[in-house]
């Protein structure tokens, strides 16, 4: 199965809902459970947050896409931007025992996305390829025993 | 997102309604340091009506935290939803925090 959806927003928060909207909507169709639409929905709001905040340093002329793409293997969303290029080395996330206001969307990302990966192709902007292999339920325990 | 806040037995209570994003999170930052700016010794933050956090909500909440500590005030988050509370864990800010199920146990506390 794989099915495509793009959305393009500008860059500005007020626009995050959409995204989160959307994302919520993908995560239905590809049939997530509850807590797992959540997680994901969290994910790619915070991927979207990081274009807008320091790729597109909030200039609303700025375009970004979100690509969803629901494969057999997993689920997959691409952000697209043409803001400052990101160095991905550079992206870590804060350590979690420094406690301190910001530094944990990377975090929240990577708890539920399996492939975080920047196109380095891309010359202008970024392309960050999120994927969430597809979990397989645990069979039901044998009743008879 | 609406923000309101009320007093409840002598202490100010802070109820957001809705989510707390990078778009609302500066509007919930402003009245929350409006208070903290006061130097209130305890404020309380009702989660009953949060229906969605993202991190830009959790800065405010560790910024508003740290400021307070530095005067001796307290901040007490109260009725947070499990997927919030999943967060706090998974952050490991939910030893940081005062987290309480309601607010007559975060009184009384």
């Amino acid at each position: 199965m794989k099915n495509s959806t793009v959305i393009k927003i500008p860059s500005h928060a007020k626009y995050l809902c959409v995204v989160r909207s959307v994302t919520e909507k993908m995560g239905e169709l590809y049939g997530m459970t509850a807590p797992e639409i959540e997680d994901v929905k969290l994910a790619v709001d915070e991927a979207c947050a990081n274009a807008i905040k320091h790729a597109c340093k909030g200039n609303e002329e700025l375009i970004i896409s979100v690509k969803y793409n629901l494969k057999r293997k997993g689920f997959e969303v691409v952000i697209d931007d043409s803001g400052q290029k990101a160095r991905p080395d550079a992206i870590k996330g804060r350590d979690l025992d420094d406690v301190r206001p910001g530094g944990l969307g990377v975090h929240l990302i990577k708890r539920v996305f399996d492939v975080f990966a920047f196109d380095e192709k891309k010359k202008n902007g970024n392309r960050l390829r999120l994927v969430r292999h597809r979990r397989i339920n645990p069979p039901e325990a044998d009743k008879s025993s | 997102m609406k923000i309101e806040i009320k007093n409840y037995k002598g202490s100010k209570v802070v109820a957001p309604d809705g989510e707390i994003d990078m778009y609302s999170s500066p509007e919930l930052r402003n009245a929350l340091m409006t208070l903290i700016n006061k130097k209130t010794k305890t404020l309380y933050i009702d989660f009953k009506d949060v229906t969605y956090m993202d991190s830009s909500g959790i800065a405010t909440f560790v910024e508003g935290l740290k400021t307070m500590k530095a005067y001796g005030g307290r901040l007490k988050l109260i009725g947070l939803s499990e997927g919030i509370m999943e967060i706090f864990r998974f952050s490991k800010l939910d030893n940081i925090f005062e987290i309480f199920g309601n607010i007559e146990d975060a009184l009384n506390n």
